[in-house]
């Protein structure tokens, strides 16, 4: 509920009793008013009401009439209280908002032909429902558009002064970047400090606008609402899963809407802890990538040196008689497969049937291999697979320790959560990370630590939680054996040690402890800054052992979770799409598993412990051992460093195969490319990082001879011969409902059940002693250069790009374009003796390449920031890549590089 | 039954009273004007209210009334108009028609599309000599639309003001939209 909403979770307002309309309702003390009168059904019009903000009572428009007051009162801003008698209903109650309607519509322009929210707008709404035909004293306020954002155009003649948007930025977001301005007379909505509006561009404040007084400079003019078809579906860009509407006209996507609109305006403020509805500057502005010229559109097939278009069927039946006879050549394990984790789960489960059972190898990948396996595979320990927590507990925790997460920018939307847990429900948020981060800044404890250092740091915690005895003794004492274990490992570390490693001091890491420790509800959050960086999968581990010795493991409201960067991570580890796993997922060597999924399959399986992960391919490309690699929607050229040896991987190969919306980098090498459909042409579900299953539904017909990625591979099944009676999207669904019961619970993510007696009484001992002896930071390839001009080299997301998808959205390339840029901190530029824009040669031992320098406040000294979105120049090559020893991820985010002037 | 005496019957039926009847309203017509045209050597006047082939109508300056607000779109009852419309590459913040399409061969001639067009736009001319061999050419397009409109300029004008939709070209400007200026970019950007 809005006005003053209960400042903790735990807390339950008095229940109090009043009159509306002659009945009797009840209601939580201290609401407002107009929230009570909704809950009862009755619909009062109100422009400036959203239930995801306080009321701010500027429209005049939720006028009731309470006993005892002579004029009638704004509902919205009044308190609902014991005893009140309230009427809603009445000719004066019409006709005095009729008058405010009136008064609105005075200084309107009527300019609704050529206004982008025509028949989608409240006032207009109003004034039809209030017949308003004649207006005296109506005078246009002739103020100039401003169009100097990149995105928003605000024409401020159109405005209301409802203070939706400005209040969306600054309770919602939190990122208050509009504000009220008196100009030409008017009160006018401005960017801040009357500035061109930057800021995270995530256009809430554009589907809160009930008028036109904010629009799309993308869909400027290019529509109107009663010509757009609306298919609800599931964002493709990252992890969170948001649920939006692609608004299409025939075949070109025209805008993107989602769930919170002024129109949506009733709700309680408790709702918001499964999102508030919006979307991120990447679901809302970054779709034009699906009608882009650049799509492919016809299999293309390579004669010679170019690559030629070809019809399907010869395409398909080209792949099948190369597949067959390396098949037959080499063997199946001659063959790999990788594809990435933005297909849906069905793409995912056709995929790996078709390669384990009618290529039968298991060499088969998914791009969580990149760092979200890290965090599976640490928590099968506990028998999960996945996040432990749902958004509402995230909101509700009392602590949130977020390690190595800018969740601002690689998952916007989680981050609100996040934000709301602590402004509304004052949660204490301890911050982790090398930078500072835009959830630092909110945060009650941001710490910078050492660039690399997220796993020492978290081993200190453990042992700050020993040393001071805030271990949960419920649990210690179920497991005295384990916590003994974990007792003498960390006994050998010391605390001074790590507050020099990491950069905290002793007191700081004793004090976080306690809060984690002390809050009966914490949560620990990891993202790229864990999962992506050296020994990962450890890092993990040590925060498992934070969570149980503290006793937040099997407790509700607490837990382990993380976020991915890819759409369907999850879902790629649930459909089985790694060597390890089987669909569900469970351990691909496990014999029950297996027979059950021959049986299924008809078909055997590879032999067990067999089966090469991402890295393991393109080294067994490199000696020649794989022959044929299949690549769906994967564009390693462009992801992986050059030291790996992807190109020489690629150039050995008789056969690759790209399945890609776009003609990528690697495309460009391929013998066979297959267009692909993007997702707004799929029918099938996503998972996103909470466990829920999201539908995506088709917008649009697939464009040119483009097809969805499973028909692709039943279609080269079938050419070979194989059985994979699949007709429709409902046949794959049908068969992965039938073995993996339960998985398709849409909407909802089973609770994830934790099981600490297998995982701390079997070789948690010797596995601990181990984890806890090298807390040193893995020794970084350091350049060839002097201490003084050596950085630490981050590969980061921003909140405007989401892998190399996002470069293909002329939208969010005009937002963020890539500009070379590499961002230091303004210190180190002036020790540099550089200035902003300053040209350089960032190199390390595997290379160099020419940037710019930009100074960035947030960044500490040593540190620097570069896009991982841009292929150009080719800073992924200075990295070399560090292969986790268990699980095989890949490493190439941080590096150390020497800078100087160009 | 109105019962005839034998002696009339007989005298109708010797002297061909019915030929008689028939004959005098033939013979009649000898003397009146003819009632038919000789299409298409002679064409009847029309009037003003006709509603013919549709035309899109320009400001007397020249310039387009449309502004591709789509509502004669969504007036129209057998779905004949497709409006697309963007923001003017060269007048920016200006909204108009980038492509306009009449599928003549649907329209039922009701004129709601006329009376929907808030700066109007589109108006109903005395043309409906626009049969042809081909029936791809009765999809008319923007182009065909604006030629119509500026050939049959002064029917259009009396078709408005017989409908009360428009009295003359002062009427006209004071529907005109007039499109907001944009704020000069500031310096740095």
């Amino acid at each position: 509920m809005a006005l003053k909403p209960v400042t903790t979770p735990d807390a339950e307002a008095a229940t109090i009793e009043l009159t509306i309309d002659g009945e009797p309702v009840s209601a939580k003390e201290g609401v407002s008013l107009y929230d009570v009168i909704a809950s009862t059904g009755r619909i009062i019009p109100a422009m400036c009401y959203h239930y995801t903000f306080d009321p701010f009572g500027s429209c005049g428009m939720c006028l009731v009439i309470q006993e005892g007051k002579k004029a009638p009162v704004r509902s919205c801003t009044a308190k609902a209280t014991a005893g009140m008698v309230v009427r809603t209903q009445g000719e004066d109650l019409i006709q005095a908002r009729k008058k405010a309607v009136e008064k609105h519509l005075s200084v309107h322009p009527l300019d609704c032909p050529v206004c982008d929210a025509d028949g989608h707008c409240e006032l207009q709404d109003m004034a039809f429902l209030h017949g308003v035909t004649n207006l005296a004293n109506a005078r246009p306020k002739n103020i100039p558009e401003d169009t100097r954002s990149l995105v928003l155009d605000f024409n401020m003649n159109r405005c209301i002064a409802c203070g939706e948007c400005i209040n969306i930025c600054k309770d919602v977001q939190r990122i208050d970047a509009l504000q009220f301005m008196k100009k030409g007379g008017f009160t006018q909505v401005v960017a801040k400090g009357d500035q061109p509006l930057v800021c995270e561009f995530c256009g809430d404040c554009l589907a809160v606008c009930p008028v036109g007084a904010i629009t799309n400079k993308f869909s400027k003019y290019a529509y109107k609402p009663w010509q757009l078809k609306k298919t609800t579906t599931t964002c493709n860009y990252c992890g969170d899963g948001c649920q939006m509407y692609l608004e299409t006209k025939d075949t070109d996507v025209i805008r993107v809407t989602s769930f919170l609109s002024w129109k949506n305006k009733w709700g309680d403020r408790a709702d918001t802890v499964n999102g508030h509805g919006g979307l991120c500057v990447r679901g809302r502005f970054g779709f034009q990538f699906i009608d882009s010229p650049d799509r492919l559109q016809i299999p293309l097939v390579r004669r010679g040196d170019s690559l030629v278009e070809t019809p399907w069927i010869e395409a398909l039946d080209l792949a099948a008689d190369r597949l067959k006879a390396i098949k037959a050549a080499h063997g199946p394990h001659a063959i790999a497969g990788v594809i990435t984790a933005r297909c849906t789960n069905e793409d995912l489960y056709v995929f790996q049937k078709f390669m384990r059972s009618v290529i039968g190898t298991n060499h088969l990948d998914s791009s969580a291999r990149y760092g979200h396996v890290n965090f599976v595979r640490a928590m099968r320990a506990l028998g999960a697979t996945r996040a432990m927590n749902t958004s509402a507990e995230i909101t509700k925790a009392n602590t949130i320790l977020l390690v190595g997460s800018d969740i601002t920018e690689t998952n916007p939307v989680a981050s609100l959560r996040i934000k709301e847990a602590i402004g509304v429900y004052k949660a204490q948020v301890i911050v982790v990370d090398s930078m500072v981060t835009n959830i630092g800044k909110l945060a009650s404890y941001p710490l910078l630590i050492t660039p690399g250092t997220e796993r020492a740091f978290i081993q200190g915690l453990v042992k700050s939680v020993v040393e001071q005895d805030l271990v949960d003794e419920e649990t210690v004492s179920r497991f005295p054996e384990a916590f003994a274990a974990l007792k003498h490992a960390v006994a050998a570390l010391s605390l001074d040690h790590i507050s020099a490693l990491t950069g905290v001091a002793v007191d700081q890491i004793h004090e976080v402890a306690r809060v984690f420790a002390e809050a009966p509800r914490s949560i620990i959050l990891c993202g790229e800054g864990v999962v992506r960086q050296s020994r990962g999968y450890d890092t993990v581990l040590a925060l498992i052992d934070l969570a149980w010795v503290t006793g937040k493991l099997g407790r509700p409201g607490c837990g382990v979770s993380t976020v991915t960067e890819e759409a369907n991570e999850q879902g790629a580890i649930d459909m089985g799409v790694a060597p390890e796993f089987l669909p569900g997922p469970v351990s691909f060597d496990d014999p029950v598993a297996r027979e059950k999924w021959e049986r299924a399959w008809e078909s055997p399986l590879p032999p067990r412990g067999e089966g090469a992960s991402l890295m393991e391919i393109i080294q067994l490309c490199r000696e020649g051992r794989i022959k044929a690699l299949y690549l769906v929607g994967e564009n390693p050229l462009a992801t992986l460093p050059e030291s790996c040896g992807i190109r020489e991987a690629l150039a050995n190969l008789e056969l690759l195969i790209c399945q890609d919306p776009f003609l990528t980098e690697t495309a460009q090498f391929a013998h066979l490319v297959f267009p692909a459909c993007t997702f707004a042409e799929k029918e099938g579900t996503l998972t996103n990082q909470e466990g829920k299953v999201q539908f995506v539904r088709p917008a649009l017909d697939p464009l040119g001879e483009s097809a969805v990625d499973w028909h692709i591979f039943v279609g080269i099944a079938q050419s070979m011969g194989a059985k994979m009676p699949y007709t429709a999207t409902s046949d794959v669904q049908a068969e992965i409902r039938k073995l993996l019961p339960g998985y398709y619970n849409l909407g909802r993510s089973k609770p994830v059940a934790v099981q600490l007696e297998p995982y701390l009484e079997n070789g948690y001992r010797h596995n601990v002693a181990e984890r806890y002896k090298g807390y040193e930071v893995a020794p970084l390839p350091s350049a060839t250069a002097s201490p003084d001009t050596r950085f630490h080299l981050y590969l980061k997301q921003v909140i405007y790009h989401s892998g190399k998808l996002s470069t293909r959205a002329s939208g969010l390339m005009k937002i963020s374009p890539n500009r070379h840029l590499l961002q230091m901190a303004p210190e180190d530029l002036a020790s540099l003796g550089l200035s902003d824009g300053a040209e350089i040669r960032v190199s390390s031992d595997r290379g160099s390449v020419k940037l710019q320098a930009r100074p960035d406040p947030a960044l500490p000294r040593g540190v620097c920031v570069y896009p991982e979105h841009f292929i150009e120049p080719p800073v992924k090559d200075l990295f070399s890549v560090d292969l986790d020893p268990v699980t095989h991820v890949p490493y190439f985010k941080l590096s150390q590089v020497a800078i100087e002037k160009a | 039954m109105k019962s005839t005496s034998t002696a009339k019957k007989f005298w109708d039926t010797v002297l061909f009273r019915e030929i008689w009847d028939a004959m005098k309203v033939t013979f009649k017509h000898m003397f009146h004007r003819p009632m038919t045209f000789q299409y298409p050597r002679e064409k009847r006047t029309i009037p003003d209210t006709h509603r013919g082939a549709l035309g899109l109508l320009r400001y007397d300056d020249g310039k387009e009334r449309c502004v591709g607000c789509d509502l004669c779109e969504a007036a129209c009852p057998s779905r004949c108009i497709k409006v697309i419309s963007e923001e003017d590459k060269s007048m920016p913040l200006e909204r108009y028609a980038s492509e306009f399409y009449i599928d003549i061969t649907k329209c039922v001639f009701c004129g709601y599309c006329v009376e929907a067009c808030p700066v109007n736009a589109l108006a109903m001319t005395k043309l409906y000599e626009y049969s042809t061999h081909d029936k791809r050419t009765l999809l008319f397009d923007k182009k065909r639309l604006y030629e119509i409109g500026d050939r049959y300029i002064e029917d259009a004008k009396k078709y408005l003001y017989a409908h009360n939709l428009e009295k003359d070209d002062e009427a006209s400007r004071a529907y005109r939209y007039h499109f907001p200026e944009p704020v000069l970019k500031s310096n740095d950007s």
